[in-house]
């Protein structure tokens, strides 16, 4: 994937990106207003599921009582954004997916003011497409101009098909770039990386004792519905037993369910983390240490965001970094 | 080159215009209102890559906080606990800055999205178009103080064209009392006028009216502390710290004539102080000051007018005083002509003489008579007057009035008569300086905005409006700018702020100021100045060191005022001036048979003279006594005693 294209300047927006992908099309008309690809409300391709863990620790009913005082042990914050940006179909009615995926490292200095490590943001611009069946003189000017072109190989002929794998390959690539950077922190540092979303599948971070990786998503609960009532039951600050997640091209990780706050009363899920850590060095005492580090996290509250009741600060600040670092 | 300080931002609901931009910068940057910035352009223009320099006049600082009650939540309403959070909100420091200056001029464009740079010395030179006066060679830039930002520590100049003319001119100066900014301000302006002043441009003097306490009383003398920031101070601006060279005062005498009715009374410092008493002839040209409008109607005015025409100082006839002339020289003098005039109307059974009713003339021998009575120390009966020298001002000279302890009747005739004299001699540039500074403080009283007209707005109205063509230059202070009458502060090209109420900050004369400068003006700690100067695009927040000069309370303390005398210690201290030989003893020995006004009049008459022998020439003012012989006894007459048997017989 590449991070800058002729003809246009490195950093160009989405938007002039992608006026430039319709002037190759022999298209000066641009929507006003450009979709994303998220914007067609495609179905999750991946289904809702509870799935069988092995417990690490004795299986517990109810919630278990995170010993100590919540305290700061994280020093950065990892997190990654995607932006689409849709183009109409062109002759064959293959829609071309202009996609730009980002990820950026918050660390926290003494004075407890986040700055960026790593000297930025990773950012990279890629066209995803079917290049068997999409307009291959538009793909060939755009790579002839350096866009980098990724093949989906969509199969299906429906556009949101094509769309929908174009959004996995991007989703993909995200993934990536917050591998690549939880890869050199982990190489780099010593301190502990807070690490948005699950670390099984970062690859060499998902062994290190530097990564921590919180999940605010639960479309697949682990742990057995022994593990669900837990998480349900618990009070805020109580955690579940941990136990082993597994998958498919993933690494082996120990993990558990952690109530940040109370729920909303609508989600079940309101106010819970799943929290994955490297298994080999797991212990209960660092469960529970890992846990009173995410807990210590929740003030400042990341509000205005909906999903402030799973999502600390410092991710938030990442994202907002992210929003602004990236042009639209 | 100099670090980057901020980066200008502006988005579609808070654009940048030509006249004003905003930046933002480190939480750490030395930024606060009143900073002076440079922004680099992005783009060149015309061949040109702009130049903007700005001065803060608003800071905005505020997180990603949608609303306060976040913070609360987050902290569970502890404000401990928001103290402890692990990571600091995203902070911003955001401000506004009005443009001082484009570089290039034109075309005058809006801000660009450029880099913030702190003004070091060359920039505010140019910020604030001082380089067009404070370069080349004929430079007429006057420090007013020093700029401050950071670690940059810029001299501030006036120009003295539009200070002191004939571009604009004069100087008003606002500040609540007792904060050090009015007077000291004033003093230590002078000491720059004086020491930059440009020599091609000619001669500078100051006349001061001290309206209250010992404020002006001490000018001459060393300020008891000027510490080192001071003298840092007096140094990077080119200003000697010392007290003023010449200075000389001027007060009446009080009501009973034996002292001079000023706070600088002490023995040590009676040197250049001078009486200031007039005659006849000095105050009648300003008798409407003393009178009101009642006394003055058409025919006394027309009267007045006769007696100031044709009576005064010249040889009067008249068939109705006789054969002989009458030479007015004095306030005795008049009153003897009008007791003159009205006997022989008496005597001839006339009720008027020369078209003047008896009524009329009645009328006005009371009103002018009266005004001795009323100015006592000031107005004498006799003619023996002591002025200002007129005439003879000297460069760089400082001449203080102290009427400060004087009533109002006598305070108003000093400025009407002072002020007009000031204007005819400037007039005919007689006045022995090419340009003078008149300062004024409390114009909150002299030149208010609302009540009667008197005499003295009038005269000040005068000096604010054309004073700068005659090289007559106001210097006035008040502590409510807003109550001051609007053309003489709008005439004043110049003007300083010092701490300001709040109250006088919320009227309409102070709206064009950002909230931020108005908050900052209610702040100003001694020392501190905002001034504006027609070169200014905005004003500019300065330091000024503290005068070289000794305090009004610091010089009441060392040089305590001498009680009331005796007459003979009054005698003593008037010719010790002139004499030292005089001693109270023989003071003593030449007034033993003497009457009061005599001795009075005899040493009014010697300190206007200054004869080279003084004993001698205050003895002569004294009418020549016989000395008293002890006389024979009378021859007593005998008495014839009686029979002592005749009862009836003597």
């Amino acid at each position: 994937m590449g991070e800058s294209y002729g003809g246009l300047p490195p950093g160009a927006s989405m938007e002039a990106v992608a006026r430039f992908l319709a002037g190759l099309r022999g298209s000066s008309a641009w929507p006003a207003s450009p979709a994303s690809a998220e914007s067609f409300g495609l179905p999750e391709r991946r289904p809702a599921a509870v799935v069988d863990a092995d417990p690490l620790e004795e299986v517990a009913e109810g919630g278990l009582a995170v010993p100590g005082v919540p305290e700061p042990g994280f020093a950065a914050f990892l997190d990654g954004i995607q932006r689409s940006v849709v183009l109409p179909g062109g002759p064959h009615g293959v829609p071309l997916v202009y996609g730009t995926v980002a990820a950026a490292i918050r660390r926290r200095r003494d004075d407890r003011v986040l700055e960026t490590w790593g000297g930025g943001a990773i950012v990279r611009h890629s066209l995803y497409a079917p290049v068997a069946r999409a307009d291959r003189g538009v793909l060939g000017q755009a790579g002839a101009a350096g866009l980098d072109v990724v093949d989906t190989a969509a199969e299906g002929a429906h556009p949101h098909e094509v769309l929908s794998a174009a959004l996995d390959a991007i989703h993909r690539a995200r993934g990536a770039v917050e591998a690549e950077l939880a890869t050199r922190w982990c190489a780099r540092e010593t301190a502990l990386l807070y690490v948005d979303g699950g670390i099984a599948g970062l690859g060499e971070p998902a062994s290190s004792d530097r990564a921590v990786g919180v999940v605010k998503s639960h479309r697949t609960v682990y742990g057995g519905q022994a593990a669900m009532n837990a998480a349900f039951a618990m009070a805020a600050g109580q955690r579940t037993h941990a136990f082993t997640v597994e998958g498919r091209g993933r690494a082996s990780v120990a993990s558990w369910y952690l109530r940040l706050h109370a729920g909303d009363g609508t989600d079940p899920f309101g106010g819970i983390v799943r929290v994955e850590v490297a298994s080999g060095a797991f212990t209960s005492e660092r469960a529970d240490s890992v846990s009173r580090w995410i807990l210590a996290e929740r003030s400042p509250v990341a509000l205005p965001d909906p999903r402030w009741r799973v999502m600390p600060y410092g991710i938030r600040a990442v994202e907002e970094y992210l929003r602004a670092a990236v042009p639209r | 080159m100099a670090a980057i300080l901020g980066h200008v931002v502006a988005t579609e609901r808070r654009p940048n215009t030509p006249h004003e931009f905003h930046f933002w910068t480190a939480l750490d940057a030395p930024v606060g209102i009143g900073t002076i910035v440079r922004v680099e352009g992005t783009d060149a223009v015309a061949g040109h890559v702009p130049q903007v320099y700005g001065v803060v006049v608003e800071g905005f600082s505020y997180s990603d906080l949608e609303t306060p009650l976040h913070d609360v939540l987050g902290a569970d309403g502890s404000p401990e606990r928001a103290m402890r959070v692990p990571t600091r909100r995203t902070e911003i420091r955001l401000y506004t800055a009005a443009v001082l200056r484009h570089v290039p001029d034109e075309p005058l464009q809006p801000v660009a999205l450029g880099g913030v740079y702190l003004a070091d010395d060359a920039d505010v030179a140019v910020a604030l178009r001082m380089d067009r006066y404070t370069q080349g060679e004929a430079p007429t830039g006057i420090p007013i103080g020093l700029y401050r930002a950071g670690a940059t520590a810029s001299p501030i100049y006036l120009d003295a064209d539009f200070l002191l003319g004939p571009e604009a001119a004069h100087l008003n100066i606002t500040g609540v009392s007792g904060l050090a900014t009015k007077t000291s301000a004033v003093e230590w302006l002078l000491a720059s006028v004086f020491a930059h002043f440009p020599s091609a441009k000619g001669s500078v003097a100051a006349l001061c009216f001290n309206v209250k306490g010992p404020d002006l009383c001490f000018l001459d003398q060393p300020a008891e502390r000027l510490d080192g920031s001071d003298l840092d101070l007096y140094a990077r601006l080119g200003v000697p710290a010392r007290p003023f060279a010449g200075v000389e005062y001027f007060a009446p005498y009080t009501a009973r004539g034996h002292t001079l009715n000023t706070l600088r009374s002490h023995d040590a410092l009676s040197h250049n102080v001078h009486p200031l008493r007039w005659g006849l002839g000095e105050v009648l040209q300003h008798v409407e000051v003393l009178l009101n409008k009642d006394d003055v109607d058409a025919k006394a005015d027309a009267l007045i007018e006769f007696i100031r025409e044709r009576i005064v100082g010249q040889e009067f006839r008249d068939p109705l005083l006789g054969a002989d002339a009458h030479r007015v020289q004095t306030f005795s003098d008049l009153d003897q002509w009008f007791r003159g005039v009205l006997r022989a109307m008496e005597e001839r059974n006339q009720d008027s003489w020369r078209t003047h009713h008896v009524a009329t003339i009645r009328k006005v021998r009371n009103r002018l008579s009266n005004i001795s009575t009323r100015c006592r120390g000031l107005v004498a009966d006799d003619g023996l007057a002591s002025d200002l020298p007129w005439g003879q001002f000297r460069d760089r000279g400082v001449y203080v009035v102290d009427v400060a302890n004087l009533e109002e009747d006598a305070q108003d005739l000093i400025f009407a008569r002072i002020i007009t004299k000031l204007r005819e001699l400037m007039e005919k540039r007689a006045l022995g300086v090419d340009h003078l500074v008149v300062f004024v403080d409390e114009l909150n009283k002299y030149a208010p905005s609302d009540g009667a007209d008197t005499y003295v707005r009038k005269m000040l109205l005068d000096i604010a409006e054309r004073g700068r063509y005659l090289g007559l230059v106001l210097f006035a202070a008040q502590q409510f700018r807003s109550q001051v009458h609007r053309r003489v502060v709008g005439n004043s090209g110049t003007a300083l702020y010092g701490r300001m109420d709040v109250d006088e900050l919320a009227t309409p004369g102070y709206s064009t100021l950002a909230p931020a400068t108005r908050a900052r003006l209610s702040t100003l700690d001694k020392g501190e100045l905002m001034v504006r100067h027609p070169h200014f695009a905005h004003p500019v927040f300065v330091r000024f060191p503290r005068p070289a000069v000794l305090s009004g309370r610091e010089g009441v303390e060392r040089f305590p005022a001498a009680g009331e005398p005796t007459l003979e210690e009054a005698i003593v201290r008037s010719l010790r001036q002139l004499d030292k030989a005089v001693t109270l003893e023989w003071v003593k020995d030449a007034i033993a048979l003497a009457e009061e006004d005599e001795v009075l009049r005899a040493r009014n008459r010697t300190l206007q003279v200054r004869p080279d022998d003084v004993k001698a020439f205050f003895r002569a003012q004294l009418r020549r006594r016989v000395h008293a012989e002890p006389a024979a006894p009378r021859p007593r007459p005998v008495i014839r005693s009686s029979p002592g048997d005749d009862p009836y017989a003597f």
